[in-house]
């Protein structure tokens, strides 16, 4: 599904005291296929773009078209469940949203609210929470009950269930700890990979973006500041400067290397690959 | 939930926000008794002349004060027709069928509802222009009298400012899990009244496990900082009366001093 932002700009309160211009003049277009970061300091829009993919935020002037469907600023969206079944939005702290009895009956919430018939839900419940890797034992139990990370994993779940195309994550790794927010990075790129959904998420972890991500989005004020490669981001640590971002360490040291005259190939991207390299310029001396 | 106008204070610089909020509750309780005391639309065309100057003082927009109505607007048209229903006093105005308004009935209904919405601005004028943190000391300095009778006036404060404290937190993450709702394509507005029931519970439960959980986190928080329930406690912000302030009151009390007056001599000369 192509998604398409043209001069969006969204106005939070107007007319009030309080209005506050979120958005301001965004146009872009988000690959399909591909897993692609938003970032940017904090309210400089991240959160306000994201909502606008699936009609929770509408545009207070221009247009986001996804797919077929087409937000114009000022008209009322026509197929709202549609739009919101085929974008998947899963919300920073998503486990505060969990309100079921048990675990199983809150992920097949979701597709049941598109006309699922409730076997068919409890179907696809189970498939989605054995992507995530919530273990059978805990299908019956109280989503109260689980630890934090493993409550995030049902709320990601509850999303999957409804089978999007899109799936949009807002910090979804953060408050875990590095090992759960390192598998939970493999598991949307293993979405991605498998099931050929679109991936977009909202972070600020620029070891993450390295690792995981194919495109790079940054915001700053509400303005849309850069849209490339990753590679082509890391290429050009001004925009991690002005989006005040540290630079992941490969990055930072790539960059020391080149400051004391040694180069090393953008391809390097990975410990392992540096450790390699460095091993063969040696054995070339 | 951004355009819930009953009690939210706006962030401006005049005369009435610099007032002393103590001032501000004497002035509008002294205000609400003179709309008590029967003087007829005299009274209240003198209080409405006072407070629409206060409202261009507080730099209130027109549009702000009309929306804080909007919320009793059921009540009034309510009471407009049980009024013109139940009202036989006055001259017979007009007669369908075997209903008959009589002028009682229009002129007690105006009366109920210019009062209610007399009530209503005097309301938004002191939510508008004072800080709920500064309401609360107000309050509390106002009620520290009681305080040889041992009721627990620091107490009482401390849970209204706390109160006071969550409930633009509270909207915000109510926005928030109604959104993350809707995202999993919970419908609030349409549906059977099964799904509704449904939906306000995808709502109401993970707002009650948030408060629990917020409440006990800040329970936590205050007590790591050495909060003792009834214990003694200095106080960062020391209220203080200016002449304005004493104005304001010396003021209000003239006002109610007159509205009596007044109540009494209308009462003997039968004018009401």
């Amino acid at each position: 599904m192509s998604i398409r932002f043209e001069k969006v700009d969204h106005l939070y309160s107007p007319n009030t005291p309080f209005a506050f211009q979120a958005l301001t003049d965004v146009s872009l277009e988000l690959s399909e296929g591909k897993i692609t970061a938003v970032i940017g300091a904090t309210g400089s829009g991240k959160t306000t773009l994201v909502q606008h993919l699936n009609g929770l935020l509408l545009p207070s002037s221009g247009s986001v078209i996804v797919g077929e469907q087409t937000i114009k600023a000022g008209e009322k969206l026509k197929n709202t469940k549609q739009l919101r079944k085929e974008v998947g939005l899963v919300f920073q702290f998503a486990e505060y949203q969990l309100f079921e009895e048990t675990v199983l009956k809150d992920v097949a919430f979701g597709p049941q609210n598109f006309g699922v018939d409730e076997l068919t839900a409890t179907e696809t419940a189970k498939a989605a929470l054995k992507t995530v890797g919530i273990s059978e034992e805990d299908y019956e139990k109280s989503p109260l009950e689980l630890s934090g990370g493993q409550k995030r994993r049902v709320a990601i779940a509850g999303i999957l269930a409804m089978q999007p195309k899109v799936l949009v994550l807002d910090e979804p790794t953060a408050g875990l700890d590095p090992q759960g927010a390192k598998s939970m990075m493999d598991l949307f790129r293993r979405l991605n990979r498998e099931q050929k959904i679109t991936v977009i998420i909202v972070t600020h972890n620029m070891e993450h973006v390295l690792e995981y991500c194919d495109e790079v989005v940054i915001l700053e004020k509400g303005r849309l500041i850069f849209h490339d490669s990753a590679r082509e981001f890391f290429e050009h640590p001004q925009f991690m400067e002005r989006a005040r971002i540290d630079a992941p360490n490969i990055i930072r040291f790539r960059e020391m290397c080149r400051q004391k005259g040694l180069e090393l190939s953008p391809d390097i991207l990975t410990v392992q690959q540096l450790a390699r390299e460095i091993a063969k310029r040696r054995k070339k001396r | 939930m951004n355009n819930i106008t009953l009690g939210k204070y706006i962030p401006l610089d005049s005369p009435i926000h610099r007032l002393d909020p103590r001032a501000k509750i004497v002035a509008m309780f002294a205000l609400m008794i003179c709309i008590f005391i029967p003087t007829g639309f005299y009274g209240y065309a003198v209080i409405g002349a006072l407070l629409v100057i206060c409202c261009i003082a507080a730099k209130l927009k027109v549009s702000y004060v009309l929306r804080s109505f909007k919320p009793m607007l059921v009540m009034m048209l309510f009471l407009s027709v049980v009024n013109a229903f139940f009202i036989k006093t006055g001259e017979p105005i007009f007669t369908i069928k075997s209903f008959t308004l009589y002028s009682g009935a229009i002129t007690q209904t105006l009366y109920i509802v210019i009062r209610l919405m007399l009530m209503i601005v005097i309301t938004t004028l002191l939510t508008a222009t004072t800080k709920p943190l500064d309401m609360t000391l107000g309050i509390e300095d106002l009620l520290s009298p009681l305080q040889k009778l041992h009721f627990p006036t620091h107490d009482v404060a401390m849970m209204i400012s706390l109160a006071l404290r969550f409930i633009p937190q509270l909207l915000e993450e109510a926005e928030r899990i109604i959104k993350a709702q809707a995202s999993r394509g919970v419908d609030m507005e349409n549906g059977s009244l099964k799904e509704k029931i449904r939906a306000i519970l995808s709502l109401i439960v993970p707002l009650f496990v948030s408060c629990f959980q917020k409440a006990d986190d800040l329970a936590d928080a205050m007590e790591a900082r050495g909060y003792v329930v009834g214990a003694k406690r200095v106080r960062y912000k020391q209220l203080k009366f200016r002449f304005g302030d004493v104005m304001t009151i010396v003021l209000v009390n003239v006002l109610l001093a007159g509205f009596i007056t007044a109540a009494i001599w209308m009462g003997k000369n039968n004018a009401l």
